[in-house]
């Protein structure tokens, strides 16, 4: 038992003084004892006992035990007294070694104080209870015990125990089990106590700060929150299956290091002078104020209830975020997500084209949709008003994008044009394709279109150069850049979806398997994880490898580890060998087929197949979280890329569901009523 | 072939041999004999923060993991969570709370990481799907907030519950 000690001692004379308005006896015995350790009721049983053990000098006389026990008691703790003065320096070696005082002696906890003192008033009364002379006796037998140092309480538990009968022994493990309870989350280092806080789920957590002000101090710290977020936000949590919408992604890696120093010199009183927040703050606040306005100047709401002397509050201000909490940030995002999940959102419906709605994008308040009444018209999502009609296309448009600067649009007339949507002006028109321009896609500076000539152009508006990809057989209708592999996805309505080397201008893979005309090809985000890789459809998928690079991606689609596969690189050919990123390891796509796909690129394999949609699927959105689709049925549907089922259905079109934008708290969908709804997720 | 061994001397004065490649389960131990010479552990190592039944406990668990692999890169866990012990490690920490807490400590100071790992989720288990007043009888936590302070704080962590 008692690992710990002689420091038990330390803390002893003081609560001799803080209990001496109680009577006397009463005032040390509740102060020798951290529990109910003995219980006089068995008194009598334990004579029986005596005999046979020798024992019976500890039922010794009054006054043979005064002359024992005072000596003893003289021997023990005024030796111990001293140390008691040097203890206020105790946190900052506490935190590091914690074991030179034993925790629960700590000068700063109160020791199972509230929930001992009904059994200290029984123990009490029942002492009250005894003539005198054994009072006085057992009394002294505790405070023998009280004074006795660790190695001499061992030997007289063990020498108590060894007379106890079986009933006894059974009370002591009964009783025990139940005495023994820590709390370890402030007792032990903060360090540790983050780690187990970290194992917790958002519902445990938030309950766990309710608990009692020490566990609130550290169950809403940044340094927990900050992992939550890290875990949820973006992807889908392995454990709980809980994903939520994105946010700033780069602020929470950046804010990394920040979170484990904090989490390594975390300490709730917090007086360290090393850190003069002068020097660290402004610094600080400069960098990551730029770079997030979204991000609130807060401060921790808690800061209330904390510790009310100004002194402290203002010491371990350094230690309260100035931003917003993580656990804000947490929460904003869990009420998205919790919304998604419930189908909660309300919808906008956008007015004023004249015909079928095409294509659509849109970007913090900015909607931009192409119609086949040849307009592009630009709207504000928050007062869903008209801002302006971009005309100059003599004939339907079924394809753009825009960012800051420009949008770029492609139309049955042929031609791409380049607009100023703030303005409206058309900047530039291209011609090149001998068909009408259906998808296009630009990423930094090379813009590829799809057209109803059955082939891809890449527009480099870097050298001015342009190159055609030919090898489709039917239109291509929709194409995706991208630009740190430098390949192009492309899909077609000869029901492939090709790869192509930008560098070598060669097809590098062809995925079969729809049976239907692909409309849509959607390469998912890099942080995307599939575990399930043997849930294969079907064996209808497969992949052609159009380059001389086939030993070695077949090699690849045989023995590929599931999860290793991001430098596998040369799956893709040896052009991918030196460093060259590879291509996006996962994409979705639609057909007319009513369903919709999800490939595993590296080996091309189809992983799983989305069925639900009665009629084709024109418009695809995705994300590492869900799927949304769009199709000729009219509806709208939800899809858990992982698990592959519908989680939810949306009606309201009352045409078919041509194209549709996601983000991470809503989506937009255009349809051939002319129409075009936003669904808003945010709380 | 007769085994190397060390001898590990806990802080109650107790000295215990241990197979030397169950005590480099221990960075803390391993660094130190790497950076020692051969033959320089005739003494015992001192654990002056350990005490006996700790510290055979602690080696009862590195001896079953002796020829566990060595610990992948510690950052593994930011993404998985599992609160899931196996088996064996499961039984190993049923003990009592004073138990647990010493070997959370002792495994924090030899610097065990994966007997770190499973205290702390052994710990974590005993929070989990708790009420708050569950947790406090728990771990016999007092509740120092005022009922205003309560009732907002509970307010404040309603929208967890929404799932």
């Amino acid at each position: 038992m008692s690992t710990e000690d002689n420091h038990t001692l330390h803390i002893l004379p003081e609560r001799h003084r803080s209990d001496a308005s109680e009577p006397q006896d009463s005032g040390s015995f509740k102060s020798l004892f951290g529990g109910p350790s003995s219980e006089d009721g068995k008194e009598t049983e334990l004579d029986t006992h005596d005999h046979t053990h020798g024992f019976s000098s500890i039922k010794a006389p009054a006054k043979l035990a005064s002359q024992n026990v005072a000596p003893f008691l003289a021997r023990h703790i005024p030796e111990q007294y001293a140390p008691l003065g040097a203890q206020s320096i105790l946190p900052a070696e506490l935190s590091s070694a914690n074991s030179k005082y034993c925790y629960r002696h700590r000068p700063d906890q109160k020791c199972r104080r509230q929930a001992d003192e009904p059994s200290m008033d029984k123990l009490q009364r029942e002492l009250e209870s005894l003539p005198q002379g054994d009072q006085q006796s057992i009394s002294h037998v505790w405070s023998m015990f009280s004074a006795a140092p660790a190695k001499h309480r061992k030997l007289i538990l063990q020498g108590i125990m060894a007379q106890c009968c079986f009933p006894q022994l059974s009370y002591i493990s009964a009783t025990v089990r139940d005495l023994i309870r820590i709390d370890f989350i402030t007792a032990l280092p903060p360090e540790i106590s983050f780690k187990i806080l970290c194992y917790l789920d958002t519902t445990s957590l938030c309950k766990a700060a309710q608990v009692s002000r020490g566990w609130r101090a550290l169950a809403d710290d940044d340094v927990v929150w900050h992992r939550m977020c890290e875990q949820h936000i973006h992807r889908k949590c392995k454990k709980c299956g809980w994903g939520l919408p994105l946010l700033d992604r780069k602020r929470l890696r950046e804010s990394k290091r920040e979170i484990e120093l904090r989490a390594t010199t975390w300490d709730k009183e917090s007086v360290e002078p090393q850190t003069p927040e002068a020097s660290t703050e402004p610094d600080l606040s400069g960098k990551r104020k730029a770079e997030d306005d979204e991000v609130a100047v807060v401060k921790r709401q808690c800061s209330s209830l904390g510790p009310e002397s100004g002194e402290v509050e203002k010491a371990s201000d350094f230690y309260k975020t100035r931003y917003r909490p993580w656990k804000e940030v947490y929460k904003d995002r869990f009420k998205v997500g919790t919304n998604w999940k419930y189908g909660r959102c309300s919808i906008k419906s956008f007015k004023g084209h004249t015909n079928g709605v095409m294509c659509l994008q849109f970007e913090d308040n900015i909607l931009a949709t192409g119609s086949y009444d040849a307009t592009i018209k630009i709207w504000d999502t928050e007062t869903g008003e008209e801002l302006r009609t971009l005309r100059g296309h003599e004939s339907g448009i079924r394809c753009l994008q825009f960012d800051d600067t420009k949008l770029i649009s492609g139309s049955m007339d042929r031609t791409i044009k380049v607009w100023n949507w703030r303005t409206g002006e058309c900047i530039s028109t291209y011609t090149g394709h001998r068909g009408g321009i259906i998808g296009l896609h630009f990423d930094a500076s090379i813009l590829a279109s799809g057209s109803v000539d059955k082939t891809v152009k890449i527009w480099n508006f870097e050298d001015k150069s342009t190159f055609l990809l030919r090898g489709h057989t039917d239109w291509v209708n929709a194409v995706r850049v991208d630009t740190s592999s430098r390949t192009v996805f492309s899909a077609s309505d000869d029901c492939t979806v090709r790869l192509w080397d930008l560098d070598s201008k060669t097809c590098i893979r062809t995925f079969h398997g729809h049976v239907g005309q692909v409309q849509q090809v959607v390469p998912l985000p890099r942080e995307f994880e599939f575990e399930d890789h043997d849930a294969e459809c079907e064996n209808d998928a497969v992949s052609t490898t159009s380059s001389d690079a086939d030993p070695p991606s077949m090699q690849a689609s045989m023995g590929l580890e599931p999860n290793g596969a991001y430098n596998q690189s040369s799956a893709f050919g040896p052009s991918f060998d030196n460093g060259r990123a590879a291509p996006p390891r996962y994409m979705v796509t639609s057909a007319l087929d009513s369903t919709i796909r999800l490939w595993e690129t590296t080996t091309g394999r189809c992983l799983r197949t989305f069925f639900g949609h009665l009629e084709g699927v024109w418009a695809l959105g995705a994300d590492t979280l869900r799927i949304v689709s769009g199709a000729e049925d009219r509806m709208i549907k939800i899809w858990d890329p992982r698990t592959g089922k519908c989680e939810r259905t949306f009606t309201g079109h009352s045409g078919p569901v041509t194209c549709i934008g996601l983000g991470d708290s809503r989506f937009a969908t255009g349809s051939e009523d002319c129409e075009v709804r936003m669904y808003s997720f945010q709380s | 072939m007769a085994e190397k061994t060390l001898i590990m001397e806990s802080n109650d004065g107790k000295k215990i041999e241990v197979p030397i490649d169950v005590a480099s389960r221990s960075i803390l131990i391993k660094n130190m004999i790497d950076d020692l010479p051969e033959g320089a552990f005739e003494e015992a190592i001192p654990i002056s923060n350990v005490s006996e039944n700790v510290l055979t406990k602690v080696i009862e668990w590195c001896t079953h993991h002796r020829s566990d692999p060595p610990s992948s890169g510690d950052d593994d866990d930011t993404r998985r969570k599992t609160t899931d012990i196996d088996e064996w490690d499961q039984k190993f920490m049923q003990v009592d709370q004073e138990m647990l807490f010493e070997i959370i400590l002792a495994a924090n100071y030899l610097d065990i990481k994966p007997l770190l790992d499973i205290g702390c989720k052994t710990v974590a288990n005993m929070i989990k799907g708790k009420s708050p007043e569950e947790i406090r009888k728990t771990f016999n936590i007092q509740n120092d907030f005022t009922p205003e302070e309560e009732d907002q704080i509970r307010r404040e962590n309603e929208w967890a519950e929404d799932r």
